[in-house]
C-alpha cells in the first residue's frame, strides 16, 4: 500500500510546478492549464486526506473544486477569445495596454 | 464515523435560512428570461427587476436576521455578523444598478446579463457572509468572483477592459489555487472543514507545525487576493482600471467586503486558537498595504487607478482590525467596510456621472475647475474625498478611530502610529483632487451624465456618510469573552445608533 | 436659553451657514455673516458677565449622551482661561467678516460659509471637555481653513494651503492615537476633567507628551515646526490671516496648558527646560528674521513666530505670573496682531503691493490709518500702556523668578521686536517715496507710486479699527478687567501642574 504522505509529496510537486508555470509562462493556454495543475493538486490532497482520515468531506470537496475550476476555465476562456480579438495575441508580454 | 443522515440535508428549515440567497439566484434566472422577451423601449424593466428581487432578498434576511440558525448541518449560519454584511451587500448592490443604468447605455453594453451577473455575484457574496464551513465558503468565494471577471470585461469591444478581466481572472484562480490548497491541508491537518470544528481541533494543541504554518501563510496569500492586499494586490489597479466603471465601485465595495467577511470568520472563529501563527502574517499584510497602497496612490493620473491603490490603503486599515482580534476589532471593520461602502459608490457615482459623449473622466486632471460649474457635485465630492481621507466630522474619520480604537485597546500602539502616519500621506493625494477641483480654472465646459439613479446614490451616500460621521453605529462590548464571532448569535441587537 | 448657551454660541454660526446656502445676492450674504456673528458675539457678552470668577470650576456646563458605548458625551464647559477665548473668537468673527466684506468678490457665498464653519469649530475647540468633541472640532477647521487659503488666496495659494494642511494634519493625527491610549489608561472616558485627575505612569506620560506635543506645537508654531506659518500667512486672504493669527496659533498654546500641563505634569516638567530654551530661540530668531523681511505679512508672520515664543516660555514657567501672562499674551496677541493683519489688508486693498518699499507716504496721505497703525504697532512692540505691555511684562517676571539669565535674552527679543516694528512703521509711514509728490494734500484720495487711488479709511474699516484699539487700551489700562478671569482657574492650573502624579521619582 502507498503511504499517504507519498500522495501528498505528489501533490506538492504538482501544486510547485503549476505555480512555477503561471509564474514563468508567456502563453495564456499554458498559464491556464497549469492553474488547472495546482488545482489538481488540490483534489489529490483532498482524496488521500479523505482516504487517511476515512471521512466523506474530502471527497466531496474535490467534487465541488472540478465543478467550479471548469465553470472558471469557461469564464477564462470566453475572456480570453473576446481579447484575442481585440488583441491578436496569446502572448502576456504583449498584453500591455493597462500599466501603472 | 457517525455522519448526518440525509433527512437533515434537506430539512424544509434548512431552504429558509438560504431564502434570500435563493430569492436572488432564482430572480437572476428569471430576469435573464425576461430580458429576452422585453422591448428596446421598455428597458427599465431590467433594472427596475433586479433592485425588486434585492429588495425581497433584503426583506427575507430582516426578518431572518438574528435568528441565530444553522443550516446545512453547519455548513451555513444565520447570525447578525452575517446579516450585517448581507446588509451592506444590498446597498452596494441596489447602488451600482442605480448607477449603471445610465452608463451603460452610454457605453452600449445595455444586455440583461449585465444585471443577472451582478446578482449572481451577489448570491454568493451573501454565501460567503453566511458560510461557516471552509466547502461553502469557498462556493460562495467563487460564485461571487467568477461574475466579476465576466463583468470587469464586459466592455467587449475595448481592450483595456477584456485585457483587465484576463489579468483579474488568471490572479484570481491563481489565488484560488494557493487557498485551495491551503484549504486542504487544513483539512488533512483537523480532519474537518467546519471552522467550529476546525477550532476545536486546534484548542487541543495536536495540530501544529511547518505543515500548519504553510496552511495558514497560504490562507493569508489566497485571501489577501481577494482583498487586494500588498503584496497581493497587483491585479486590483488593472482591474479597477480597465473594468466599466460602475462594476470597479461594485468590486472595491462588495466583493471586497465579502472577502473581509470570510477572512474574518475564517481567522477569528476557525483559526482563532492559532492566533499567535497569524497574527504577524496578518499584521505584515496590513501594514504593506497601507504603505504600498497609500505611497503609489500618490503617483498615479487615472482616478480609477488612483482609487484602487487608495483601496489597497484601505485594506490595510480594516486588516488592523483584524490583527486586533478583539470583538471591537471585528466590530471596527464592519463598520470600516460599511462606511467605505458608501464613500466609496459616492465618489465612484460622481466619476461615472463624469462619463459622458466624449468626456471620460477617467485622469485626475479631468477634475480641474468642476467646482465652477457644478458646486453641489463638487461639494458631494469634497466630503467623500475628506471622508476617504478621515477628516472629521465625516464616517471615515469615525471608521478609522474605531480601528485605532481597537488596536490601542490591544497594546498594539506601534501598528496604530503607522495607520496614523499613513493617512496623513493618504490625505496628500486626496487634497489634491479637492484643491483641482476649487482651486483650477476648468478647461472646457463640463457635461455631467446626471441621472435620477446616480443622484439618488449621491444623495443617500452623502447622507450617510456625514450622519455616520456624527452618530457612530457603535458595538456594545460584553464583559468577558474568549474569542470571536461565531457563538454569539444574536449580534446585531448590539449594534444600535 | 441660559442652559444652552455655549452651544448655541458655538452653533450658530452654522445656523448662519446654512441660511446663506439658500441666499444669492452677495450683499444679502455678507449682511447675514455679519449678523451672525454680531449675535453670536452678543450671546458671548452674557457668558463674560455671568462667569463666576471665584472658582475654578468648570461653568457653563452642559452634558448630553452622545456615543454611550464609547462613553464619548456632548460636553461643553469654559473655565477662566477658555472663556477669553471664546470671547476673542467671537469678537475676532466680526472683524473677519469685516475685513472681507470688498476684499473677497468671487464666491462670495462659498467663503461666508466657509468662515462661519470655521468659526463654529473653533469655538468648539475652546469650549469642548469631551476629548472626542475636541478632536472633532480640532480636524474639522482644517477644510474650511484650506479652503480659505486655498481658493481665495494669493497666486502661490495652492501650495501653501496643502504646506499647512499636511503639516496640521500629520501633528494632530499623532494627537489622535495619544488620546486613545489616555482613554484606555485612565478607564475608558474622554472626559477631560477625569482625565486630568487621573494618575499616569512617568514613561506614559512621556510618551502621550511627546504625541500632543507636535500636535500643538505645529499649531502654535514652535520653532523647528514653524515654516508652514508664513507661507500660510502670505498668501491667505485678510481674514484668513486675522483667523490664523487670532485664533488658530491659539489653539496649541490652549492645549499645552488645557492638555500637557494637567494631564503630564511630571513630563511637561521634565521638558520644560528645553521648551522655554527653544521658545527663546524662537523669539530671537522670529525677531531677526522678521527684520529682514520685504513682504509686510511675512514680517508679522516671523513676528507671530516671536510672540508666541512668549507665550510658550511663559506656559512653561510653571508660575503664576508666567501663565498669566502668556494667557493674557496670547489674547493681546489675538487682538494686535488681528489689527496689524487688517491693516495690512487694507492697504493691500487699494494698492495691491506688500512690498515695504512701496509704501512711505502713509502718514501724508491717509493720516487716520498710520495713526491706527501707530497705536498697533506701539501695543505689538509692548510699549507701556498698551496691551502687549503687561503680558511681557508678566511673562519676564515670571522667567525673573525662575531663572535670571532669562531676563537678558527675553530683553534681545523685546529690543528686537521694537526693531522690526518701528522699522516697519517708519518704512511705511515716512519713508522716502520713491516718485517724490508725497506730503501734500489733505483728505480726499490720492494716487500711490504705481496709480492706485489711495483713500483713507473709511466707516466700516473704521469701525473694525476702533473695535480693536479699545481692546488694546483696554487691557493696557485696566488688565485685571481680563486677568481676573484666570486668577482662580490658573491657580488650579498650577496647582495640578506642581503635583505630581507619579509617586517615587520627585522630578
Amino acid at each position: 500500500m502507498v503511504p499517504v504522505t507519498w500522495y501528498i509529496a505528489l501533490s506538492a510537486v504538482l501544486f510547485m510546478i503549476g505555480a512555477a508555470g503561471v509564474l514563468t509562462r508567456r502563453n495564456v493556454i499554458v498559464i491556464l492549464m497549469s492553474i488547472e495543475l495546482m488545482l489538481n493538486s488540490v483534489n489529490i490532497n483532498f482524496m488521500a486526506f479523505s482516504y487517511l482520515l476515512g471521512d466523506m468531506t474530502g471527497q466531496i470537496f474535490t467534487i465541488f473544486t472540478i465543478t467550479v475550476a471548469a465553470a472558471e476555465v469557461a469564464v477564462a476562456l470566453g475572456i480570453l477569445i473576446a481579447l484575442v480579438r481585440s488583441n491578436k495575441t496569446f502572448n502576456v508580454d504583449e498584453i500591455d495596454a493597462l500599466k501603472g | 464515523m457517525s455522519g448526518p443522515d440525509v433527512a437533515t440535508f434537506f430539512s424544509p428549515g434548512d431552504f429558509l435560512a438560504i431564502l434570500p440567497e435563493m430569492v436572488i439566484a432564482g430572480m437572476a434566472c428569471v430576469i435573464l428570461m425576461v430580458d429576452l422577451v422585453v422591448p428596446r423601449t421598455k428597458r427599465w424593466v431590467v433594472p427596475a427587476l433586479s433592485v425588486l428581487s434585492v429588495a425581497a432578498a433584503a426583506w427575507f434576511s430582516w426578518n431572518l436576521a438574528g435568528s441565530g440558525v444553522s443550516a446545512f448541518s453547519g455548513m451555513f449560519v444565520l447570525d447578525g455578523y452575517a446579516a450585517f454584511f448581507k446588509l451592506i451587500f444590498y446597498i452596494v448592490a441596489v447602488f451600482a444598478v442605480f448607477v449603471s443604468i445610465r452608463y451603460i447605455k452610454t457605453e452600449e453594453i445595455d444586455l440583461g446579463e449585465y444585471y443577472v451577473l451582478m446578482l449572481f455575484s451577489l448570491s454568493g457574496m451573501m454565501i460567503m457572509a453566511s458560510g461557516s464551513d471552509l466547502l461553502t465558503i469557498y462556493l460562495g468565494l467563487e460564485l461571487a468572483s467568477l461574475p466579476v471577471y465576466a463583468l470587469v470585461g464586459f466592455l467587449q469591444k475595448s481592450r483595456k477592459s477584456n485585457e483587465a478581466a484576463m489579468k483579474y481572472v488568471i490572479l484570481g484562480a491563481f489565488s484560488s489555487a494557493i487557498l485551495l490548497y491551503g484549504i486542504s491541508l487544513i483539512y488533512g491537518l483537523t480532519g474537518t472543514t467546519q471552522l467550529a470544528a476546525i477550532s476545536a481541533a486546534l484548542e487541543t494543541g495536536a495540530v501544529s507545525g511547518p505543515l500548519f504554518t504553510l496552511a495558514v501563510i497560504m490562507l493569508v496569500a489566497g485571501f489577501g487576493f481577494k482583498v487586494a492586499g500588498f503584496p497581493f494586490h497587483m491585479w486590483a489597479p488593472d482591474a479597477y482600471e480597465g473594468a466599466p466603471t460602475p462594476i470597479t465601485a461594485f468590486m472595491a465595495a462588495g466583493p471586497k467586503a465579502a472577502a473581509f467577511a470570510v477572512i474574518m470568520r475564517v481567522f477569528l472563529e476557525g483559526l482563532f486558537p492559532a492566533y499567535d501563527n497569524w497574527q504577524m502574517a496578518i499584521a505584515a499584510v496590513a501594514v504593506g498595504s497601507m504603505v504600498v497602497g497609500n505611497i503609489t496612490a500618490i503617483m498615479q493620473t487615472s482616478i480609477k487607478r488612483m482609487l484602487a491603490f487608495s483601496s489597497v490603503g484601505h485594506a490595510g486599515y480594516a486588516l488592523l482590525g483584524l490583527v486586533a482580534g478583539s470583538e471591537e476589532g471585528i466590530a471596527s471593520v464592519m463598520f470600516y467596510l460599511l462606511v467605505y461602502a458608501f464613500m466609496n459608490l459616492g465618489i465612484f457615482g460622481i466619476i461615472i456621472m463624469m462619463r459622458r459623449d466624449s468626456q471620460s473622466g477617467d485622469q485626475i486632471s479631468h477634475y480641474a475647475g468642476l467646482a465652477k460649474s457644478n458646486r453641489l457635485t463638487a461639494l458631494a465630492m469634497l466630503v467623500f474625498l475628506f471622508s476617504l481621507a478621515g477628516i472629521p466630522p465625516t464616517a471615515g474619520f469615525v471608521a478609522k478611530f474605531y480601528v485605532f480604537m481597537a488596536l490601542i485597546h490591544k497594546g498594539m500602539i506601534g501598528l496604530a502610529v503607522v495607520a496614523a502616519l499613513m493617512s496623513a500621506v493618504a490625505a496628500y493625494y486626496y487634497i489634491r483632487i479637492v484643491m483641482l477641483m476649487y482651486m483650477r480654472e476648468p478647461e472646457k465646459e463640463f457635461l455631467l451624465a446626471s441621472s435620477r439613479g446616480i443622484l439618488c446614490v449621491l444623495i443617500i451616500a452623502l447622507a450617510a456618510v456625514v450622519a455616520l460621521g456624527v452618530y457612530p453605529l457603535t458595538y456594545k462590548p460584553r464583559p468577558a469573552r474568549r474569542s470571536a464571532v461565531g457563538q454569539e448569535r444574536n449580534e446585531m441587537e448590539r449594534w444600535y445608533p | 436659553m441660559s442652559g444652552h448657551l455655549l452651544s448655541s454660541i458655538v452653533f450658530l454660526p452654522v445656523l448662519g451657514a446654512l441660511v446663506i446656502l439658500f441666499i444669492k445676492d452677495a450683499r444679502a450674504i455678507r449682511w447675514v455673516a455679519l449678523v451672525t456673528l454680531a449675535v453670536d458675539f452678543a450671546l458671548a457678552i452674557p457668558l463674560m458677565r455671568g462667569f463666576d470668577v471665584s472658582t475654578h470650576g468648570m461653568q457653563f456646563v452642559e452634558r448630553h449622551e452622545w456615543i454611550p458605548s464609547w462613553n464619548i458625551t456632548y460636553y461643553l464647559g469654559v473655565d477662566g482661561i477658555s472663556v477669553l477665548f471664546v470671547f476673542l473668537t467671537a469678537f475676532l468673527g466680526i472683524i473677519c467678516v469685516l475685513a472681507s466684506w470688498k476684499a473677497i468678490e468671487k464666491k462670495v457665498k462659498e467663503f461666508m460659509i466657509a468662515l462661519l464653519i470655521m468659526q463654529a469649530a473653533m469655538l468648539g475647540v475652546f469650549s469642548a471637555l469631551d476629548m472626542f468633541l475636541f478632536y472633532l472640532f480640532w480636524e474639522a477647521m482644517l477644510i474650511p481653513m484650506y479652503l480659505i487659503i486655498g481658493v481665495w488666496g494669493g497666486p502661490n495659494r495652492v501650495y501653501s494651503a496643502i504646506k499647512f494642511f499636511l503639516y496640521t494634519l500629520a501633528g494632530s493625527i499623532l494627537m489622535l492615537v495619544g488620546m486613545i491610549a489616555l482613554y484606555f489608561a485612565a478607564g475608558k472616558t474622554f472626559d477631560m476633567l477625569v482625565l486630568m485627575e487621573h494618575k499616569y505612569t512617568f514613561t506614559f506620560q512621556i510618551w502621550v507628551f511627546m504625541a500632543f506635543f507636535v500636535a500643538f506645537a505645529v499649531k502654535v508654531p514652535m520653532f523647528p515646526f514653524h515654516t508652514w506659518l508664513p507661507d500660510a500667512h502670505v498668501e491667505a486672504p485678510t481674514a484668513g490671516s486675522i483667523i490664523l493669527a487670532g485664533v488658530l496659533l491659539k489653539m496649541g498654546t490652549y492645549g499645552f496648558l488645557r492638555f500637557c500641563l494637567t494631564m503630564f505634569p511630571d513630563a511637561s516638567r521634565f521638558f520644560s527646560t528645553p521648551i522655554v530654551v527653544i521658545s527663546i530661540v524662537a523669539i530671537i530668531y522670529g525677531a531677526f528674521l522678521a527684520l529682514a523681511q520685504k513682504d509686510l505679512k511675512k514680517l508679522i508672520a516671523y513676528s507671530s513666530i516671536s510672540h508666541m515664543g512668549f507665550i510658550t516660555m511663559g506656559i512653561f514657567l510653571f508660575n503664576k505670573n508666567g501663565i498669566e501672562g502668556a494667557i493674557l499674551q496670547m489674547f493681546n496677541h489675538g487682538i494686535t496682531t488681528s489689527a496689524l493683519f487688517l491693516c495690512i489688508g487694507l492697504i493691500y486693498e487699494r494698492t495691491h503691493t506688500r512690498h515695504i518699499g512701496d509704501y512711505g507716504w502713509a502718514a501724508s496721505r491717509v493720516p487716520v490709518y498710520a495713526t491706527f497703525l501707530f497705536i498697533f504697532t506701539l501695543a505689538s512692540l509692548g510699549f507701556p500702556g498698551t496691551n502687549g505691555f503687561i503680558g511681557e511684562i508678566l511673562i519676564a517676571f515670571g522667567a525673573y523668578e525662575v531663572y535670571k539669565p532669562y531676563l537678558i535674552l527675553l530683553l534681545i527679543g523685546i529690543v528686537g521686536g521694537a526693531a522690526y516694528m518701528l522699522y516697519m512703521y517708519k518704512s511705511m509711514a515716512f519713508g522716502a517715496d520713491s516718485h517724490g509728490h508725497g506730503g501734500h494734500g489733505h483728505g480726499g484720495s490720492h494716487d500711490d507710486s504705481h496709480g492706485h487711488k489711495v483713500w483713507d479709511v473709511d466707516f466700516r474699516e473704521a469701525i473694525a479699527l476702533i473695535a480693536l484699539v479699545v481692546f488694546v487700551f483696554w487691557v493696557g489700562f485696566h488688565p485685571e478687567d481680563f486677568l481676573g478671569y484666570m486668577h482662580e482657574s490658573v491657580g488650579n492650573l498650577i496647582n495640578q501642574a506642581n503635583t505630581s502624579k507619579f509617586e517615587g521619582l520627585g522630578l
